[in-house]
């Protein structure tokens, strides 16, 4: 079956670069995922924030593919915000340790308020 | 042995058919009584023994299936996922995400690190006619 490629819009939040992810996060999303966030780098931003959605399907794949834009985030020190996660999906990411070095917000206000004010 | 408690699904062994059994799946979990909680972990681990079973069981073979048999009993939701390879050599290790950020490990394992923290139950079988199982369980009450 495959899988529609994810539609990523990124916005730009004062400091802050907005992913927006759109679609099931799967090994499907990595040509996607990784395109936007050599996009995003382009302007060297210092925080940036993940938006997915709440009824997306993300499985151990997706996951892979979020730990290796991670591992680039962590390189190029930059602070990652997440948003837009089920319940079930915070639990998950929680579970594998995503958590450790990303921040999962509950609304788009709270993440870009206490994002903007990280140094 | 199929009987009114049991569904079975047969599958191409090709990833994103995962997502018909975790459709299934949920609508039998929740006909049964189950939070819609336990049901997110439901699909999480079902799907992860899926994908499983088609990139590491059978191993991108075009003509190979997998088999999904879903079942209550008593108050377990048991579910077997089969596919025609040989099992683990050696349990994966739990994935630690320190070191796979630090390029010292592959992102792998993450599939078998969720069902067993998502289900009561996850147990690596040989069957006698040459298939690997995942057999995970679930209690309605659990």
């Amino acid at each position: 079956m495959n899988q529609r490629p994810n539609e990523i819009k990124i916005e730009s939040h004062g400091d802050i670069i907005l992913l927006d992810i759109r679609g099931d996060v799967t090994a499907f999303s990595e040509p996607s995922l990784n395109s936007a966030y050599n996009s995003a780098k382009e302007s060297n931003p210092k925080k940036i924030l993940l938006r997915f959605e709440e009824a997306a399907y993300i499985n151990s794949g997706g996951i892979a593919v979020l730990i290796q834009v991670l591992a680039q985030t962590r390189r190029n020190n930059q602070k990652i915000g997440i948003i837009g996660l089920s319940d079930h999906f915070k639990k998950v990411f929680k579970m594998v340790g995503i958590t450790r070095f990303a921040t999962i917000y509950p609304t788009l206000q709270d993440a870009l308020s206490a994002m903007a004010a990280l140094a | 042995m199929l009987d009114d408690q049991t569904v079975e699904l047969n599958l191409p062994s090709k990833l994103g058919y995962e997502r018909i059994v975790i459709g299934g799946l949920a609508a039998f979990a929740k006909s049964v009584g189950f939070s819609s909680s336990r049901i997110e972990d439901l699909k999480t681990s079902v799907a992860e023994a899926c994908i499983n079973a088609m990139q590491h069981g059978n191993k991108g073979k075009p003509d190979a299936r997998v088999l999904v048999a879903i079942r209550f009993q008593g108050n377990t939701l048991l579910i077997s996922v089969f596919d025609e390879g040989d099992g683990f050599k050696a349990e994966p290790k739990d994935p630690d995400i320190e070191r796979i950020l630090e390029n010292l490990d592959p992102p792998v394992g993450f599939g078998v690190f969720l069902m067993k923290r998502l289900m009561d139950k996850v147990e690596f079988n040989r069957t006698s006619n040459h298939q690997h199982e995942v057999r995970m369980t679930m209690k309605l009450t659990g």
